[in-house]
């Protein structure tokens, strides 16, 4: 079966396809497919790694907070990178923080994402011409979404998160998986 | 004291040759002297009776490229005055005596002096770089400086290599990160612990290193640079104008104060009036800011002991806050508002309108709060009678603004060296009096920080009554100064924060220094931590309202 005619794959064809169906065996029970379902309680649950260092820590506090709300997309904060799925950059990296960020994305479970909230994680922004910082968090760590401002706002950063869902829901671990077993 | 009686004090004490003129009557007298001098002249200016220059405000290094100089503010807390002190030392084989005995605030600045300019202080009680990594080679805020192409594998240019893929980092060796960690038969019966770069309680990236006895801390040293970003050296290859922005990040959360104390020192140079109208928007603009940073110090502080709730009441107000500075100057955070002789943009009358019902609905709120947090047994429990600074532990370590007045002194920039138009507004300075327990605890200074609040509430409603009619901006022609220099402070909601600039002719600044309240809040620490249980150690972190690129800049 082609991704096009699969209603369970969002697919310009299908582009708001059913994403479970109702089985007619036993009423309340769901059918669905496995790689679905596993992205649906992934990006359902998004625990971001409280790792604020500078100015962007600010607008990510606020976006946590009563206005933008974060959590109703599952999304809370943990303290602890071994909780954590998704290392939110938010704020300037520098030389010295460089070792403890490699640490913090090594010592945190996969899947993994990491998001480089600002000029500053993007590229080194204002402070690119610094001696102390770092050109951007993708000469660390490999970066999945990069989101502009400076700092960006709240509703940039909710974007990003809902951006972030969507190449979640494409991952196939299903068929990784059984490669590795 | 005078300047002028001042100057001939220490001419009669020091020679003719040391006391250098006084270029205008702003300036404090400047006191030239040899380095082998300093210690004794050191001595002799905080504890003659009339004079008692008790308070170090700033401490700075400048490469004046044939040797170098540091370059010492003081004041005089009892007697309102204040004098220059500078020091020339060679530039192959610099070397000064350390004040840290003294001023016990000059520890930190001295070791940050070294970091960057490579001054030895003779007689420091531990001198080693403060912010940036120990292997790190050279020092940056010398002129001839050049930094490194590559530091521990990372390429130093934005461009010169791709980004790095899954494989590449997973393939690294494991990573070896410096922890502070000691050997068992170094220390005998205790435990180091790293509390951060990375933790929640410690207000940004600043790492402590605990040395604890069960719950009780013998040592907490902080260990700050992990957001040092280098703004002082940016600022050198930036206009005059051009390093606003980064004025804005050197304090994110008054942003306008830094803002302030830089369009002060400039304006200074420049010899440039602003309008009222100029003036009463900036008053506006900081005092808004004042309490939407105090919002976030007493609200991370209940979170940091264990009560979220104020945490999310306060980011509710703090986002009305928000609304109303970006109509105000556009931004919500780094608000880049201020310019050289006024403001970017004009305060409209809707948006005064705006702050006024503000104000009618924040009033009710703050009693809620108090109701809510500030009266709960547990959080007063937490903090009343912990930690208490005295009156001269704050003064010597240069703590400033609310955590030098919940120790009792009595010292307000907006009153005591009145700047912009606060001389024409009413308003009380708030002292700590052992509001909950002893003079100078965690509890003073989480109290003056509610109660200054209200004081900016007042502030407001008659800066938004008075609110003059006219320009708001009088736009110099050409920002140039001339060959000078100048120390202008603000009273931020940290305290003091003072930008130190010296021109030399052209549009760049030779040099910029800032002088900020964090910085100097954070190194009593230190000092006060032996004997504490490692709970009080985070109320006492948030009650310094510690704000990290305030430390690292």
């Amino acid at each position: 079966m082609s991704d096009a005619a699969d209603p369970l794959v969002k697919s310009p064809a299908n582009a708001d396809g059913p994403r479970v169906i109702e089985a007619e065996v036993y009423p309340g029970a769901i059918a669905t497919r496995l790689d679905h379902a596993i992205n649906w309680f992934r990006e359902s649950s998004i625990w971001y790694l409280l790792f604020a260092t500078a100015c962007c820590g600010i607008e990510l506090m606020q976006t946590g907070g009563p206005r933008t709300d974060l959590d109703r997309f599952g999304a809370v904060f943990r303290a602890s990178p071994r909780q954590s799925d998704l290392l939110l950059v938010a704020g300037t990296i520098t030389y010295k923080m460089a070792d403890r960020v490699r640490l913090l994305w090594a010592q945190m479970a996969d899947p993994k994402y990491v998001v480089a909230m600002g000029s500053c994680a993007n590229c080194g922004g204002l402070f690119q011409r610094s001696y102390s910082v770092v050109c951007g968090v993708d000469k660390i760590v490999p970066v999945d979404l990069y989101l502009p401002g400076c700092p960006p706002r709240p509703e940039a950063l909710n974007e990003a998160i809902l951006r972030l869902q969507e190449k979640m829901h494409g991952e196939r671990w299903a068929a990784k998986m059984k490669g590795q077993a | 004291m005078t300047p002028a009686e001042i100057a001939a004090r220490l001419r009669t004490r020091f020679g003719d040759g040391a006391v250098v003129a006084v270029q205008d009557a702003l300036l404090d007298p400047t006191l030239e002297l040899a380095p082998e001098r300093l210690h004794e002249a050191a001595r002799f200016l905080r504890d003659e009776d009339d004079l008692r220059f008790d308070f170090l405000r700033s401490l700075a290094g400048v490469d004046r490229k044939e040797a170098l100089e540091v370059v010492y503010h003081l004041l005089s807390l009892p007697h309102r005055h204040g004098v220059t002190l500078r020091v020339r030392t060679p530039r192959d084989k610099p070397s000064v005596a350390s004040v840290a005995d003294v001023w016990p605030t000059a520890e930190w600045h001295e070791r940050e002096t070294f970091d960057l300019f490579g001054i030895d202080f003779a007689g420091h009680p531990d001198l080693r770089r403060l912010f940036l990594p120990d292997d790190w080679v050279g020092y940056p805020l010398r002129k001839d400086y050049a930094p490194p192409a590559e530091y521990h594998g990372i390429v130093t240019t934005r461009e010169g290599s791709l980004p790095v893929t899954r494989a590449q980092v997973a393939g690294r060796p494991q990573v070896q990160v410096a922890m502070h960690g000691a050997k068992a038969e170094e220390l005998p019966g205790y435990m180091r612990v790293n509390m951060g770069p990375h933790h929640p309680a410690t207000h940004g990236v600043i790492n402590f290193l605990l040395e604890t006895d069960g719950e009780i801390i013998r040592k907490a040293s902080p260990d700050v640079g992990y957001l040092h970003r280098g703004i002082e050296k940016l600022a050198e290859s930036n206009l005059y104008i051009g390093t606003m922005p980064y004025t804005d990040r050197v304090d994110y959360l008054g942003a306008i104060f830094a803002n302030h104390s830089w369009a002060l020192a400039v304006e200074k140079l420049l010899g440039l009036a602003v309008p009222p109208r100029g003036e009463y928007c900036r008053a506006i603009a900081s005092e808004l800011n004042r309490i939407a940073s105090h919002l976030i110090a007493t609200g991370a502080l209940a979170m940091d002991v264990g009560a979220f709730t104020p945490f999310t009441h306060w980011i509710r107000e703090r986002e009305k806050i928000n609304d109303i500075m970006e109509r105000i100057c556009g931004a919500r955070l780094t608000y880049n508002y201020l310019r050289f002789g006024g403001v970017a943009r004009d305060i409209k009358p809707d948006v005064v309108d705006t702050i006024r019902l503000w104000l009618d609905h924040f009033e009710p709120i703050l009693r809620e709060f108090n109701r809510l947090i500030s009266d709960n047994e547990i959080f007063v429990r937490r903090l009343a009678d912990v930690a208490p600074i005295s009156a001269a532990d704050a003064v010597g370590f240069g703590l400033v603004g609310p955590n030098l007045r919940a120790s009792g002194v009595h010292w307000d920039l907006r009153r005591d060296a009145p700047y912009s138009i606060y001389p024409e507004l009413e308003f009380d300075v708030i002292v700590g009096k052992g509001f909950r327990g002893v003079v100078g605890d965690c509890y003073d200074r989480y109290w003056c920080r509610v109660l200054e609040m209200v004081e900016s509430m007042k502030i407001l409603r008659q800066a938004c009554d008075k609110l003059p009619e006219g320009e708001f901006w009088a736009k110099p022609k050409v920002v140039k100064p001339a060959a000078n220099e100048f120390y202008a402070a603000v009273e931020s909601a940290r305290g003091e924060l003072g930008a130190y600039v010296i021109a030399d002719g052209t549009d760049k600044p030779y040099r910029a220094k800032f002088r900020t309240g964090s910085y100097t809040g954070l190194s009593i620490i230190q000092h006060l931590s032996p004997g504490l249980m490692l709970a009080d150690l985070v109320a006492l972190i948030g009650s310094l309202d510690v704000v990290a690129p305030e430390v690292d800049r």
